[in-house]
């Protein structure tokens, strides 16, 4: 009996794990594509987005803050945004839920929100140099 | 059918279509409807329906780029406020800042990306008409708008002895004239794509632009593409080959016509054309031309401007005199 929990005990943690890979692996999926885009095709067209992040940069973070299915609904509706008659701009991914650890915030939303980390590092700069 | 294909079909149906009834029309008026050239227009007005129907979209971004030159001023600012800043984060934070700009002026350099994403599925979707005609012809199938009559005879189709269906590698490599015409069309494909670039940078690039880094994406592109050029061209049918040329050389045209009717202010080819008004006797467009001196005749225009204003005070007082 008491093996019998200590099996479940150790199980337990591998079978979360799996778990959570399974869950996020249509994120994943999304994000390796994404950034596949980012790498490969879109230098071939140049700039062409009138929005600051640029669309793909928004489906990146809003995929990373968001997950898949908000995320990409959030994606499709900032492309359907991205025509000539619209004046583009500034356009933030809105705030999520997910936080991650200092320092291991995920580079895109790093990238896309200079403001905010630009003053935190200059920030780190300082006290460092204090 | 699967997902991908319930997405695609529309698409090619509307491809087909538009390809169909230009055939149907160049027979009415007497060409030969078997004949290889009658389906080769009929690809050329398909590329100048689609190219037709972005011309205001091309059209609102030259605007749009020749109202940068009354941002210039602020763009320098910028410049110089981001000058030796070249960690990852800053050229963020400038790019942000530089597109708030663009908002706040309403006018944006860029095409957007909602027009080039629409036209990936049409493309596609030729692609996949003019490839299948192949395997839907033993299939004894139509595709999209074409009938299965219509499959058979673009089929068998050729132009100087070319079949429009083979392709140089799957097939094509023991007929000459394949081998000939897919060289001939990869090398004016390259040759336009080259040529639209060079005039591009040579002569309708302002000297900001000229020094972003964004140029170096662009000089990536010139090898880049030829590239691409030469495997497409080797993989695909004539057929494509033929959509893919005409799609170029609208490009390679469309962009002459910008140079000398309407070039980036700042730019050499934005000179040439100041130059060539000035021969003529025609007066300067205000928003092209030089840069200083340019920006001084505005300042004085807008202070002839504030002065006719103020003139057209005066006949009130005359209105009050007479009171």
């Amino acid at each position: 009996m008491h093996n019998v929990t200590a099996a479940v005990v150790h199980i337990l943690p591998g079978v979360a794990a799996a778990g959570r890979v399974i869950w996020n692996l249509p994120k994943n999926i999304l994000i390796l594509l994404l950034m596949a885009y980012r790498k490969v095709i879109s230098p071939l067209y140049g700039q062409v987005c009138r929005f600051f992040p640029s669309c793909s940069a928004y489906a990146l973070e809003a995929i990373t803050v968001h997950g898949a299915v908000k995320g990409s609904w959030l994606a499709a509706r900032r492309l359907a945004r991205c025509h000539p008659w619209n004046a583009g701009g500034v356009d933030h991914v809105p705030a999520g839920h997910r936080r991650w650890p200092e320092n291991r915030t995920p580079r895109i939303v790093v990238l896309n929100n200079p403001d905010k980390y630009l003053a935190a590092q200059t920030d780190g700069e300082g006290r460092a140099a204090a | 059918m699967d997902f991908f294909e319930t997405i695609m079909f529309p698409f090619k149906w509307l491809v087909s279509v538009i390809m169909v009834g230009f055939h149907e029309g160049l027979t009415v008026i007497g060409l030969p409807a078997a004949n290889g050239w009658t389906w080769t227009l009929s690809i050329i007005g398909l590329v100048l329906v689609i190219r037709a129907a972005l011309i205001p979209v091309f059209v609102k971004q030259i605007k749009a780029q020749r109202g940068m030159q009354l941002l210039q001023p602020d763009l320098k600012k910028l410049q110089d406020k981001y000058k030796g800043k070249t960690d990852q984060l800053s050229r963020q934070a400038m790019a942000q800042e530089q597109m708030a700009m663009y908002k706040k002026h309403g006018t944006n350099p860029f095409s957007a990306c909602l027009p080039m994403l629409i036209q990936m599925p049409f493309f596609f979707a030729l692609f996949q008409v003019l490839s299948g005609i192949s395997s839907a012809k033993t299939q004894g199938k139509g595709i999209g708008a074409m009938s299965q009559e219509q499959v058979i005879q673009f089929d068998e189709s050729s132009i100087f002895g070319a079949p429009l269906s083979s392709a140089l590698l799957h097939g094509g490599a023991t007929n000459v004239s394949v081998v000939v015409l897919s060289i001939v069309m990869i090398l004016a494909m390259t040759a336009s794509q080259f040529i639209t670039q060079k005039q591009i940078m040579a002569k309708n690039m302002s000297e900001e632009a000229m020094a972003s880094p964004f140029m170096r994406q662009q000089k990536m592109m010139l090898y880049i593409l030829p590239v691409v050029f030469g495997v497409g061209g080797i993989n695909f049918p004539i057929g494509v080959l033929i959509y893919w040329t005409t799609t170029n050389l609208w490009t390679m045209a469309q962009q002459f016509f910008v140079i000398r009717r309407m070039p980036t202010p700042g730019s050499p080819a934005a000179k040439a054309l100041a130059e060539r008004r000035a021969a003529k006797g025609l007066p300067a467009l205000p928003i092209l031309g030089g840069k200083k001196a340019d920006a001084e005749a505005e300042a004085a225009a807008a202070a002839a401007v504030i002065e006719q204003k103020g003139q057209r005070v005066q006949p009130q007082r005359k209105n009050r005199k007479k009171k």
